[in-house]
């Protein structure tokens, strides 16, 4: 059976006495894997909007000549 | 069918489309993983009668640390691939996994020294599996930076395909390092061939962690691939077609 290991959520915070290495530890991990996360999104919109502009350039110069 | 299968990944534009629904799954089935293995082993899996709560580092420090090496040996094999078949997505892939492997690697390094704290009362020792491992982000580094220092692209993918497979020599240093050397770090927590010594209430959420971690690298993998799949392919007519619609 699967019980929840900590009398109260306070003591589940404080870890006694570990909190202060696990919680950083996690907090630490959401960090990269959100800034992978956002380093890879970001980096494929400035694909798109980089070749956007570039189709809108070469229309632009067809239209001219 | 296996070799058709295979030569379809000889196709940009069939990963490109493919790997959209691929990274969806992957996103969300990673999500749900991630939150059920870390409630588990964070609230729900026993404490440890000699480390005490500090052992809940090992939910997030272990799958990260595996995932470190094995983004390196996929690496590694995408370097054979390019070499043998020239196919771009192996190169792509390279670059995608340098940049999650080096995220990873990181993340290991640094959840490693924080437990080494409460567990051997200093952050760092230059032991052999501390310093392996150390070597291994370098060597993420290394390719990041050498793809970059090349403006061509096919010069810089064979040039980081050597890199990656010279440095495949550090892989077998950092798996046998605790057996070789005397380190202050434990032995491996989890083997294929042999029982766990923790209970199962202690291995099951890590084992789900792993699998998480897997799936997170994958969705990023993906994600990152298929940004540059676009970059390397934006002079063809299907990229214009993709962004047209889109």
């Amino acid at each position: 059976m699967i019980e929840f290991q900590f009398a109260s959520f306070l003591a589940f915070l404080h870890m006694d006495p570990h909190g202060w290495y696990v919680w950083p530890t996690y907090g630490l991990g959401v960090l990269v894997i959100g800034g992978l996360t956002w380093q890879m999104a970001a980096g494929h919109r400035a694909v798109i909007k980089k070749i956007r502009r570039q189709i809108e350039r070469e229309e632009l110069h067809e239209s001219e000549t | 069918m296996g070799w058709r299968w295979f030569h379809q990944w000889g196709s940009p534009r069939w990963f490109y489309e493919r790997a959209a629904r691929w990274q969806l799954v992957s996103g969300w089935l990673a999500l749900l993983l991630l939150t059920v293995g870390t409630l588990w082993g964070l609230g729900f899996a026993p404490v440890d009668y000699q480390q005490g709560h500090s052992y809940r580092i090992i939910y997030l420090h272990v799958p990260v640390a595996f995932l470190a090496q094995a983004l390196y040996a996929a690496m590694a094999v995408s370097a054979v691939v390019l070499f043998v078949w020239k196919m771009k997505l192996a190169d792509i892939g390279i670059q995608a996994m340098a940049q999650v492997g080096l995220g990873f690697t990181v993340l290991a390094l640094v959840s490693g020294a924080i437990w080494g704290k409460p567990t051997w009362g200093t952050y760092w020792v230059w032991d052999a599996r501390l310093t392996s491992m150390l070597i291994l982000a370098f060597l993420y580094l290394g390719v990041i930076g050498l793809r970059s220092a090349i403006a061509d692209p096919d010069q810089a993918g064979k040039a980081c395909a050597i890199l990656v497979l010279v440095g495949v020599v550090n892989l077998p240093i950092i798996k046998y390092s605790v057996e070789w050397w005397n380190t202050l770090h434990q032995p491996a927590s989890l083997k294929l061939t042999e029982k766990p010594a923790m209970p199962a209430s202690m291995w099951v959420p890590l084992l789900v962690n792993i699998l998480g971690y897997y799936v997170a690298a994958a969705y990023l993998i993906f994600g990152f691939m298929r940004g540059l799949v676009l970059h390397r392919e934006r002079r063809a007519s299907w990229v214009r077609e993709v962004i047209a619609r889109d």
